[in-house]
Order: structure tokens, then C-alpha cells, then sequence
């Protein structure tokens, strides 16, 4: 089988068609920008940018519909590394990274940089470790790969277990996120936005699972990343005169550097285990921007690095994704276009923070009494920022921030027209919407693969697998809507716990499974459920004030207890089978026949050949 | 499709190949930021150094190691060929 077949070359019309959706997006935003000096109601106008872009979504999910299994579960296995790295690089980031990471860095500065750069590194050792493999085995879900690489179906259903509560960590946070956008947007209550949200989700997914998700995702992810640029962009070009936010902030933050001197903003030096994450309540900013290790000690820096590096490397959410690459060449690629991607949006983010810093530190340093501007009255009618005391001059003390508003703060701020805000909203609304799909398709192919036919290698033919596909992928949207309406704790910390937890359990297993040959079922299972309940006892025991090692550190704990597990368990019980030790040689080599492929073609003529 | 006999020699490449391109990587991503402090009394394009370095140096190293590492592996595939078909 060493032919391609004409079905599986990439489509050279994708350029033509992203660009068709983009100008369609534009004209969305313009149009609105246009209707405003009509004057057209607001609340229309907004309730339009919502649901505009979310009609595009729906009609490309509803174009992309998918009748074979491998269009269903792995997108054909033809798309092309950029809009793979694409969608990667913004289901790693999504409305978390948007919202999230922006308040962090505005209100902790540099010290917020640990997910970043742990997020950044994890692409790499993905790229370098996992994803040529696992792009060579080809299996449509990390249970299926697991499973069928130790051949264990204990493993593969104890896997599908674990895979599942991080899974629904995720997409807790990233539908609480694009709610409260979708929210502001449209003036609805938040049963109505999750409704609409779960509509959206099953419009985007159900007509082609893995296909539509990802043709969806790609039009998401070039909405989001145009919509969060334009109103950094036109702030920067206002005040440092160049259109690039992410390079020419440097003066910006010098200023503000010597403002926050003046201002007497104190220089913390914490223990070096310290990890005081700011909450999602108003809260005025910590400490000088540029400074590291002021909120979160030296220590805690680096675990949280290493905890990020290990979760993001082994996210079972963004792991699928891989098996949509071409061939093992473009998998590496696609990592390549995730991390360039994925540094661009964290800078921006980075920027975003900065800018609004400048705002605040030049109404600080003014002299004279302190008289509240018009953009900051409007941010505190909006609720995203409150001032204290009035009266006398304003100190660092006197203004708090909400941590989840910084980014819609920025066009408050700049006092540019209201259409900007709109548009920074529906980025998060598409941010989240891109994670979310990733986490669903993740959740509903592990539901209907590996715990609907998990007793079975071979899955029924025909419309079967893919109804029961289509049931899986309905049924983790429902419980992902469900986790996200019912959750209460913050949504950054969830998503830091569940790197954290998917990092310990999966990390050292799917590693270990391609670079040592001697590890077996038991070891895998061993390292799974030790590297889990590590991670969920520290998890759950960090929520307590007493707590040694802080929450979202937790596969620090997890991830060596996991690897020491694997490692006695594999030496104590007898070495893999002779058929198990070439399917590993075969992993490690690119070239050759897909190895899923290939299994589930012995398996079936096993089959025949016992019923014949 | 690989000979047989240049599965070992192959594997070993890979191998060194993984940690010429994490070894360093992870070291600069671990150190850097612990030296930010220090760095940041000097200024490039005017940013502090210490943070410049930590946001945009690891961000431009990170996709250099993947670019140099997704091409020295295609040469090392190509090497003994190991490669994909198509």
C-alpha cells in the first residue's frame, strides 16, 4: 500500500476558501463599525457580531460532513501542517490563554510568563518525543494507542477513564469563558448562552467529527487570532507610532517601569516556593512588570514550567490532532507552525497587559488631585475595574482590575469605538469555541471508541461506528455544558490543575512507550493510575492552605512517582511479547504502512478466517 | 521501505538526534528566567533584557529547535531510508 491515493492529497483550494471566510468576517465587523455612526442600536450590532461569525462556523461545520470512518476520526489524514499547527497552537491557548494569561500578566508581569513558556516547551518535546510516533501509529484516540500498543483492553479502558476528567477540566474553563462573552454580547441570561453554545457545538461537530471540527477550528482560529490583533495593532500604533505590538512595547515598558519606581510599587521577594496566582476578583496590580519572581518564587517558576511542558506535551485533548497530519514529515511540521503560532499569540497577550499597564501607570503619575477620566468611570460601570477612594491622589492601592476583563479593557481604555470591544469579544467567543471542539471530538471519540466498543478491536462497519461516534461526540458536549454551568472554582486554576493531572498520568506512559522497549501492560497501567492519583491527591490536598506543593504544581509529584512506577513494574512482571517488541520497532520508524491500519486489517482477517 | 540491518544504526542516530535538540533547549528554558533579574538592568529595543530574553529569546529558540530539528530528522530518515514513501 505504498501508493497515496488521490483521496487522501490536501485540497489546494483551502487558501481560497479561509480567505472567502475572512473577508466574510471583516465585512461582518465592518459593517457593524459602518451601522454604528447610522445609528443603529448597539445592542443589535453586538447581538450581529456574535451571531454572525457563529453562522459561518455552523455552515462550515454543516459543508465538512464526513461518511467514512477515517474522515470521521481522523480528518482524512490531509490536512496540511500550518492549519494543523494552526488549530493546535489555539486549542492550547483558547479563551484561557486569551483572557487568562492577559490578566495574569498585567497584574503579576513577568511572573505570569511560566505557563507561556511551559506551553511553548511543551510543543517542542512533543515535536521531538511524541508526535512522530504517535502520528505513525495513526490511532484515532490516546486509549486506542495505548490499548492496541500493549494490547490491553484493561489499559485501554482505565485510560479512557483518566483521559476523561482532565478533558472535562478543560472544557469547563473554556465554556465558562465563551459564555461570558457570548453573554456581554448578546444580553441573555447564561442558560440561554449555554444552550446556544451547545447548539453551536453540535452544529460545528456532528455533520463530520474530527473533519468538521478541524475545518471549523481553522476558521475559529484565523477569527480569533484577526480579531484580538486589530485593536492591539491600532493601540500600538498610537502610541508607539509602529503597527507591530509585539515587538515595539519595549519603551512602553521601560516607561512604565520607571512610573511603577516612582509610584514606590514594592519589590516582593517571596519564598521560593511561593505561588500566588491572582483569583478572578477586582484586585489592584501586585508588583512591577518586568520583575520576576514577585508572586510566584523562583522554585515554584520552574516547577510550574516543567508541570506545563509535561501536561501540554501529553494533553489528550491536542494529542488527535496529530493523526490528521499528512504523513509523520508533516506531523513534525505541524508542531513547527504550533510553536511559531503559539509564541505570536502569547506575545500579544504579553503586549495587551502592557499597554493597559501604560494607561494606568500615566493617570497614576499625574500630578495634582485625582480626578477619575472618562475611560476609567466606563470601566467601572462596566465592572471591570473599581476605584476606592477618590478625592486625594490616586495610588497603585486605589484602582483594582478584574483579571478576566483586562483584555476588554484595553479598547475601553483607548477609548476606541464600541465595534472593537464587540470584536474582542467574539475572539474569545471563537477562542473557546476552538478548544472546546477539540476537547469534545477528544471526549466523544474516547466515549464512543473506547468505552462504547472498548470490549472489541473490531468496531462494527458501516454507518454504526459513525452514529455511535456522532452519539459520543453529543453526549461529552452535553457533559461538558454541564461541567461549565455547574463549576465554581477559578477556571485558570482548573485549567493549570488539568495539565497538571492529564501531564503526571500520561506523560511518562506515553513517552516510556516509545523510547523503552522493555516496558509492558502492567507497567502502563501501574504509571497511568500512580501518576493520576499522585497528581489528584497533591490536586486536592493543595486546596487546603497548608499545602506543601502548590495545585497546578502538581506533576512535579506526579510525573517522576509515574516514571518510578512503570520502571518497577516493568521489571518485576515478564517482558512484552515478540509481536508487541516489532510493533514498537515499527513505531520508531516513518516509513511503511500506517500501524493502525495494519492491526485493524489482521485483526479483521483474523476474524474471517476463525468465522470461515 | 528500511533494511533490516539499518534499524539499529537508525534508532541510535534518532536517539542522539532527541537529545542534541532538548538537552539545550530545556537548560535555556530552566536557567534563562532565573537570571532575568540581573539581565534586566541592560536594555534591547527597548525592552529590559531579563524579560525580552525570557518572552521573545525562548519563544525565537523554541521554533529554531523545532525548525532545525524537523529538518536534520528528515535528513536522518532520508539517511537510511527510513522515509515515508509518498
Amino acid at each position: 500500500m505504498a501508493t497515496l491515493s488521490p483521496s487522501r492529497a490536501v485540497n489546494p483550494r483551502l487558501g481560497s476558501y479561509f480567505g472567502i471566510f475572512l473577508s466574510g468576517f471583516a465585512a461582518i465587523a465592518l459593517l457593524s463599525l459602518i451601522l454604528h455612526s447610522l445609528g443603529v442600536e448597539p445592542s443589535v450590532l453586538s447581538l450581529a457580531m456574535l451571531l454572525g461569525p457563529l453562522v459561518l462556523y455552523m455552515a462550515i461545520g454543516a459543508a465538512t460532513h464526513a461518511s467514512d470512518p477515517l474522515d470521521f476520526f481522523a480528518a482524512g489524514r490531509r490536512v496540511p501542517a500550518f492549519f494543523n499547527g494552526l488549530v493546535l497552537a489555539t486549542s492550547a491557548f483558547g479563551a484561557t490563554g486569551l483572557v487568562g494569561l492577559t490578566g495574569l500578566f498585567f497584574l503579576i508581569g513577568f511572573d505570569a510568563l511560566f505557563i507561556a513558556i511551559g506551553a511553548l516547551g511543551g510543543f517542542v518535546i512533543m515535536a521531538v518525543l511524541l508526535a512522530p510516533f504517535l502520528r505513525k501509529f495513526g490511532a484515532f484516540t490516546i486509549p486506542s494507542y495505548l490499548g492496541r500498543r500493549f494490547e490491553s483492553r484493561p489499559l485501554r479502558l482505565a485510560t479512557a477513564l483518566v483521559v476523561a476528567v482532565p478533558i472535562l477540566m478543560v472544557l469547563s474553563a473554556e465554556l465558562r469563558f465563551a459564555a461570558e462573552a457570548a453573554a456581554k454580547l448578546s444580553g441573555w441570561s447564561h442558560g440561554q448562552v449555554f444552550l446556544l453554545l451547545y447548539l453551536v457545538l453540535l452544529a460545528t461537530l456532528i455533520p463530520g467529527g474530527m473533519r468538521s471540527m478541524t475545518w471549523s477550528s481553522v476558521a475559529q482560529s484565523l477569527a480569533a487570532v484577526l480579531a484580538v490583533m486589530v485593536p492591539v495593532i491600532i493601540v500600538a500604533a498610537i502610541v508607539t507610532t509602529l503597527p507591530v505590538p509585539q515587538l515595539t512595547y519595549g519603551p512602553v515598558l521601560r516607561a512604565v517601569g520607571r512610573s511603577e519606581a516612582i509610584q514606590g510599587l514594592p519589590i516582593i521577594l517571596p519564598p521560593i516556593l511561593a505561588f500566588d496566582l491572582p483569583g478572578p476578583e477586582l484586585q489592584p496590580i501586585m508588583k512591577r512588570f518586568a520583575d520576576p519572581f514577585g508572586a510566584v518564587g523562583a522554585g515554584a517558576f520552574v516547577l510550574g514550567t516543567l508541570s506545563m511542558m509535561a501536561g501540554v506535551a501529553s494533553a489528550p485533548w491536542l494529542l488527535p490532532r496529530l493523526a490528521a497530519a499528512p504523513g509523520v514529515y508533516d506531523a513534525r511540521k505541524t508542531l513547527g507552525w504550533a510553536t511559531f503560532i503559539f509564541g505570536i499569540a502569547m506575545l500579544t497577550a504579553s503586549s495587551v497587559a502592557v499597554f493597559m499597564r501604560d494607561f494606568l501607570m500615566d493617570l497614576l503619575v499625574t500630578p495634582g488631585p485625582a480626578i477619575v477620566p472618562p475611560w476609567l468611570a466606563d470601566l467601572a460601570k462596566r465592572g471591570f475595574a473599581s476605584i476606592t477612594e477618590t478625592g486625594t491622589q490616586f495610588t497603585t492601592q486605589s484602582i483594582s482590575f478584574a483579571r478576566d476583563s483586562v483584555i476588554l479593557s484595553l479598547p475601553v481604555a483607548a477609548q476606541l469605538p464600541p465595534m472593537l470591544l464587540d470584536l474582542t469579544l467574539a475572539a474569545i467567543v471563537a477562542a473557546g469555541l476552538v478548544t472546546a471542539s477539540a476537547a469534545v471530538t477528544a471526549l466523544g471519540h474516547v466515549l464512543s471508541e473506547d468505552t462504547l466498543f472498548g470490549s472489541t478491536w473490531d468496531p462494527p462497519h458501516g454507518s454504526a461506528r459513525l452514529h455511535a461516534g456522532r452519539g459520543g461526540i453529543a453526549a461529552a458536549a452535553a457533559a461538558g455544558i454541564l461541567a461549565a454551568a455547574f463549576a465554581a472554582s477559578d477556571p485558570i486554576r482548573m485549567v493549570l490543575n488539568a495539565f497538571a493531572i492529564g501531564g503526571s498520568a500520561l506523560f511518562p506512559v506515553l513517552v516510556l512507550s516509545i523510547w523503552w522497549k522493555r516496558m509492558n501492560a502492567y507497567g502502563a497501567m501501574a504509571g497511568l493510575l500512580t501518576g493520576f492519583f499522585v497528581a489528584l491527591l497533591v490536586a486536592t490536598g493543595g486546596q487546603s492552605e497548608t499545602a506543601a506543593l502548590p495545585v497546578a504544581l502538581a506533576a512535579f509529584a506526579g510525573v517522576p512517582a509515574a516514571a518510578a512506577a512503570v520502571l518497577a513494574v516493568s521489571f518485576a512482571t515478564p517482558p512484552p511479547s515478540r509481536h508487541v517488541l516489532e510493533l514498537v520497532r515499527d513505531i520508531r520508524v516513518p516509513g511503511g504502512e500506517i500501524l493502525y491500519d495494519r492491526e485493524m486489517r489482521t485483526q479483521r482477517l483474523k476474524k474471517q478466517r476463525q468465522l470461515g | 521501505m528500511i533494511e533490516r540491518k539499518e534499524r539499529k544504526p537508525y534508532w541510535r542516530h534518532t536517539k542522539w538526534q532527541m537529545f542534541a535538540s532538548l538537552i539545550p533547549f530545556l537548560a535555556v528554558i530552566i536557567i534563562l528566567p532565573l537570571y532575568a533579574e540581573r539581565l534586566n538592568s541592560n536594555k534591547f529595543l527597548g525592552f529590559p533584557l531579563g524579560y525580552f530574553l525570557a518572552a521573545h529569546g525562548l519563544v525565537l529558540i523554541a521554533v529554531i529547535t523545532v525548525a532545525s530539528f524537523v529538518r536534520q530528522q528528515d535528513a536522518i530518515d532520508h539517511w537510511h531510508g527510513a522515509h515515508e514513501d509518498n
